[in-house]
């Protein structure tokens, strides 16, 4: 054929399959080629005769016989299904039957997975994380650690190296003293020896009977402080202990004393068994 | 009884059953869905009535898109056994005629496919005499009838499996396109372009089939 407009669209045209845009465009075409008028002609023609395939008959047996074989098969019906569909079924059904319930624990199983899977990372973090340990306000004061007595434990007055000037020799006093460490720092110290940034300790002196902290010294690992350690007493002059306090000086009789009595890195490793195994 | 012009009032009513909009619930969908309940409550027995009623509808188009009685009878022996298996995910407020033709086309590709791998030989000698028996009284017009049904048959069958299923819906069943796209879950833009593409083509393969062009015909 010599005439190149669509054929696709002459197909599509004899049994009104086209958007009213492209059947005009067909339409006026058609009135102005014959060529193409004569091709949409044999196509109908066609058209008509592919509908004589609906009057195809089929013996009245095959259905029969068909119908037949089917019901046979299903009499059965539990061992039929299989039991992974009557599984579904059973879901399937109880869904529809009680729709608010199934709705209800779909809700809670997805709600308790999203919490669950929201709360690891966060204790993740919370365990890990040596920035947490050591929390400064606006002005520069170190905020009391909270839950300390959780941390790493390295040093108490019972049981002690009697050589630690801070845990007296015998514990006649009246008091007793612990020695705690975060346990990131703690966990990095054990692995490579070092005493990683932002690594807290603290020193709590407490009441024997009672346990209530009557002091509490700290000292931070910090490069923003001389010699990369900061040192801080909580300790008020009535014996409670504040929130926040700010760094001691540097001529403070702490800091001269961890400078040079400490074996490694202002910490007296060399009094506390649990550091000294890393070392 | 048989599937011919007699019985065009079945199929218009099955389509129109298919056109009915989602939200009006026709007397046949609420029967339907009355069989449906019971079967799905133990009585099986009643599952008897949902083949009578689409037997013919889903024999006729295995039988076109297979090309073989054989194979249609054994693809309408699946599709209603996966309906009785799955009859619990049909939403008793639609027509059951989608998802019933759906299934159809599904088991007859499933069946076309094995099909192909087992046996290579061209299926024009599996269309049945049965299949392609002409109802009329004059036995000339008989006869052409015949021979141009042997023709399209054949021409069916040379057709891509895609090409043919949506010629079979579109134009031996009388779907409208949009239908058809819904049934084989296709947009309306392919299915319009693969009845195009088969149109085409069977016109063609015709065409050869007559020894030249139809211009002598039987136009």
């Amino acid at each position: 054929m010599s005439c190149t407009f669509s054929r696709e669209l002459l197909a599509l045209h004899v049994e009104n399959d086209l958007s009213e845009s492209d059947l005009r465009v067909v339409a006026k075409h058609l009135q102005e080629c014959a060529e193409c008028g004569e091709f949409h002609a044999q196509l109908s023609h066609r058209q008509s005769q592919l509908k004589l395939l609906r009057c195809e008959s089929i013996p009245q047996s095959t259905f029969t016989r068909m119908r037949r074989e089917v019901l046979s098969q299903i009499e059965n019906s539990p061992q039929a299904l299989g039991w992974s569909v009557r599984i579904e079924r059973t879901v399937w059904l109880g869904f529809r039957r009680h729709s608010l319930v199934f709705t209800s624990l779909a809700i809670a199983a997805v709600s308790a997975t999203l919490f669950a899977q929201m709360r690891q990372p966060a204790l993740h973090d919370t365990t890990n994380s040596t920035k947490l340990a050591a929390v400064f306000a606006e002005n520069g004061a170190l905020i009391r650690p909270a839950g300390y007595r959780e941390w790493v434990s390295i040093g108490s007055s019972t049981g002690s190296d009697v050589a630690d000037p801070h845990i007296p020799a015998k514990p006649s006093s009246g008091f007793s003293r612990n020695v705690y460490i975060d346990r990131s720092a703690y966990r990095e110290f054990s692995e490579t020896g070092k005493f990683p940034e932002g690594a807290v300790l603290l020193l709590e002196t407490s009441g024997a009977a009672d346990k209530q902290p009557i002091s509490l010294e700290a000292s931070v690992k910090d490069i923003r402080f001389d010699g990369g350690w900061g040192f801080f007493d909580f300790t008020n002059a009535d014996g409670t202990l504040k929130d926040k306090a700010q760094s001691l000086p540097v001529t403070s009789s702490c800091r001269t004393c961890h400078e040079e009595r400490a074996k490694s890195d202002h910490v007296f490793t060399q009094f506390h068994p649990a550091l000294k195994t890393a070392t | 009884m048989e599937y011919g012009p007699d019985n065009s009032d079945t199929l218009q009513g099955a389509l129109s059953m298919a056109r009915m909009p989602d939200t009006a619930i026709s007397p046949d969908v609420a029967e339907v869905a009355h069989i449906v309940r019971l079967v799905l409550a133990g009585d099986t027995s009643s599952f008897e009535q949902i083949i009578t009623r689409y037997e013919r509808r889903v024999m006729n188009i295995a039988i076109r898109i297979l090309g073989c009685q054989d194979d249609a009878h054994d693809a309408a022996q699946e599709v209603f056994l996966r309906v009785f298996r799955y009859l619990h995910r049909l939403n008793l407020e639609k027509p059951i005629e989608p998802w019933l033709m759906r299934m159809t086309v599904n088991v007859c590709r499933d069946i076309g496919r094995k099909k192909r791998q087992h046996q290579s030989a061209s299926m024009e000698n599996t269309l049945t005499e049965s299949m392609t028996t002409g109802r009329t009284d004059d036995p000339y017009t008989g006869l052409a009838e015949e021979q141009q049904r042997q023709m399209l048959w054949k021409a069916l069958n040379c057709l891509s499996e895609n090409e043919r299923v949506a010629i079979v819906l579109r134009d031996v069943e009388g779907l409208s396109t949009s239908e058809v796209a819904a049934i084989l879950e296709s947009p309306e833009v392919t299915v319009r372009s693969r009845i195009s593409r088969g149109r085409l083509k069977l016109k063609e393969i015709v065409d050869q089939m007559s020894k030249g062009p139809t211009k002598g015909d039987t136009l």
